[in-house]
């Protein structure tokens, strides 16, 4: 009882200092895009990642901030709609942040223009007996659709501590801290169905909420319009395409990796680098270690920085930008129907996007699908067809400079391929689809800043998710070059690489780079096409096997933390065979109707 | 499952799949076999009481409820009823 006492002394004198063994912690909750880590952000200083679609926050940020004079746990957890009944698995890792590890203090995030919807999560997070404080975000957003909500009222009415923020730009942010101190245990009625809590939140809304009925979002208004609507939003598709593939299939793979492949490493870093070992390293097979043919500065370096980074970094801004700007999720309008042939909804369209940035990323967003039977159809798919960013670039690097039509095959039998094994899948597996239900997020022009610190965050990631591969991928390589491996794996996948897929022997240790991870296998293609050793043909057949053939070493490690070991080597043994009959039958084809490109 | 018309007005019923572009009305109730979609579309404001004003009905249903918009398939909009403001 007197430690009862005492918390509530605390919670009424905002000044007093409490001591306390554990620093207290505070959870972030909140619907999906309601801005809990921009929130998460101003409080610690960290940066949690930003996205406007849910299942971005697929881990917990945790971090520090101070609050008055106290020092307490900040922790930023995914996005909830609900925490009762059929639940999500983000759901569920929210509420065992706040139930099962004991959060001292709830900090419920909301945005300002749906307030009926919080409330319902409100009302469900009473329940946990904890207190709490509302903050309702993006309020400037909710003024510009006429919108305003009578804060005092609604505080009266919670027994919580409301605020008003903005915190994109930090407005709000000290009356939080002051509200944190203030935190008070819910006052509102418990409700045992989910429809009477509905009745509760509609009235609360109603009491405290005032709409006028002018809006001066008609610019955003229309662009939202236009991007959903098949006759505008099919030629738009048409140019963010098109956009994409000028900003990273040309200017990132073309200028930039030339820039850096021949200029910067090819005519400045290797030449020093090998001038620099023949001096200083008398033994050659050290040297070559690090500058022969499998050299971790003339490969392994060169294939990471020169050939990889120019076009992950112009594919994560282009990518990151489409993302803020709320237009991602817009595209599950246009594929509902075909995805539904596979098994899947609309919203599996969130995970394939971004999985032409990285598939190992992807794999696990595939979270926010809603059963196992989707969540392992997009996981199959993903491992299957869809090339990531280093892959999507060195296709069309090598194709586009071939001719349209090259570029054309590979996309037609890839696309062909996923969705006959999405329609075999569907069928085959047991389980159930979803359906479909997806938020639209308003059209927003992206914030510079925050493009520039994801599209740098990720990056980051990237390289030290890449390099290190890359470099053990070429000592690999050099190793079984050495002992003489090298040679007779060319010699074993002779009848498979030459013989049925017509393609050069050296094309069997690209496979095998391929398989360390796909955009090394992607760059040897590269290198190997650049210097005029493959056809248009041969091209096209390596392409194609490349981006059907078997997911990185991260992807099927990913795919084994997300669905365990036995799942994924069955993808693996459905996806290599498909890749190279496919590859086969597409080599027979080809030449069977004697199409050159 | 007849469509119910309540006493309070003249304005009819009808499902939110049936609606034309443009349409707005009061949500009056929403049928369901499953809890699961209740429950979804509960937690996105999708409740009875809640004004919705249809955006677009093709190639998926797209209606705005409150300040949110939602994309859903047919079948679902087939669920929820609406009663339908008609201007006049």
């Amino acid at each position: 009882m007197s430690c009862h006492l005492v918390r509530e002394r605390a919670a009424a004198s905002p000044r007093t200092l409490t001591l306390r063994a554990r620093p207290l912690r505070i959870a972030l909750v909140g619907q999906p895009n309601v801005g809990k880590s921009v929130v998460f952000g101003r409080l610690t200083g960290r940066y949690a990642t930003v996205s406007n679609y849910p299942g971005t926050t697929v881990a917990i940020t945790k971090g520090r901030s101070l609050v008055g004079a106290e020092v307490c746990d900040v922790i930023d957890t995914p996005g909830v709609n609900s925490l009762h009944g059929a639940i999500t698995e983000d759901e569920r890792i929210t509420r065992d942040v706040i139930a099962g590890r004991g959060a001292g203090l709830i900090i419920q995030v909301a945005d300002a223009r749906n307030l009926r919807r919080a409330l319902m999560l409100t009302s469900q997070l009473a329940e946990f007996d904890t207190p709490m404080v509302l903050a309702l975000n993006m309020i400037d957003e909710a003024w510009t659709r006429g919108v305003s909500i009578d804060v005092a009222a609604l505080s009266m009415e919670l027994g919580i501590p409301v605020i008003e923020m903005v915190a994109v730009e930090g407005r709000g942010l000290p009356e939080l801290r002051d509200a944190i101190a203030r935190a008070t245990r819910p006052d509102v009625p418990g409700h045992h169905h989910a429809n009477d809590r509905a009745v509760w939140a509609h009235a609360l809304t109603e009491r405290v909420r005032r709409t006028s009925t002018f809006s001066l979002a008609h610019v955003q208004e229309a662009l939202a319009a236009a991007t959903r609507r098949p006759v505008t939003g099919l030629p738009i598709l048409a140019v963010v395409l098109y956009a994409l593939y000028l900003f990273v299939g040309v200017f990132g793979a073309q200028t930039l990796v030339k820039l850096f492949e021949d200029d910067v490493f090819g005519r400045a870093i290797n030449p020093a680098s090998v001038w620099l070992a023949d001096r200083f390293i008398p033994i050659p097979l050290v040297r070559d270690f690090f500058v022969g043919q499998y050299g971790l500065i003339t490969m392994g370096v060169t294939y990471s920085i020169a050939i990889v980074l120019p076009v992950v970094a112009t594919f994560f801004l282009m990518f990151g930008f489409l993302e803020d700007s709320g237009y991602i999720p817009r595209l599950a309008i246009f594929c509902d129907r075909i995805f539904r042939l596979m098994g899947l909804n609309g919203k599996a369209v969130l995970p394939m996007v971004l999985g032409l940035g990285c598939d190992t990323m992807a794999t696990m967003t595939t979270r926010i699908l809603g059963t196992a039977k989707e969540r392992l159809i997009a996981i199959l798919l993903l491992a299957l067809g869809i090339p990531c960013s280093a892959q999507l670039a060195t296709i069309m690097g090598i194709l586009g400079g071939i001719s349209f039509a090259a570029l054309a095959t590979l996309f037609t039998v890839v696309l062909g391929q996923m969705f006959l094994v999405g329609w075999l899948a569907a069928r085959v597996l047991r389980g159930e689809r979803s359906e479909f239900i997806l938020e639209l997020p308003p059209i927003r022009w992206p914030r510079l800043g925050n493009l520039l610190t994801k599209t740098r965050l990720r990056v980051w990631w990237y390289l030290g998710e890449a390099v290190p591969l890359f470099l053990a991928g070429t000592a690999l390589l050099f190793t079984l070059d050495r002992i003489g491996a090298l040679a007779v794996i060319t010699a074993a996948g002779r009848p498979i690489v030459t013989g049925l897929l017509g393609l050069p022997a050296a094309t069997a240790q690209i496979l095998v780079m391929g398989f360390l991870r796909r955009d090394y296998g992607a760059a040897g293609l590269f290198q190997l096409a650049h210097s005029g050793q493959l056809t248009g043909v041969q091209a096209v057949v390596a392409l194609t096997v490349m981006t059907l053939f078997v997911p990185c070493v991260a992807n099927f490690l990913m795919m084994v933390r997300e669905r365990g070991l036995r799942t994924g080597l069955a993808i693996l043994g459905v996806v290599t065979p498909v890749a190279i009959g496919t590859g086969a039958g597409l080599n027979y084809v080809l030449h069977t109707f004697g199409v050159r490109f | 499952m007849s469509s119910i018309r309540l006493a309070s007005g003249f304005d009819p019923v009808r499902s939110l799949a049936s609606l034309a572009e443009g349409a707005h009305g009061v949500i009056v109730e929403i049928h369901t076999h499953a809890d699961a979609r209740v429950d979804r579309l509960l937690a996105l404001g999708v409740t009875p009481g809640a004004r919705i004003r249809v955006l677009q009905t093709f190639p998926g249903i797209v209606f705005l409820c409150d300040q949110t918009e939602l994309a859903v398939e047919r079948s679902v909009a087939a669920a929820i009823f609406v009663r339908e403001e008609v201007r006049r």
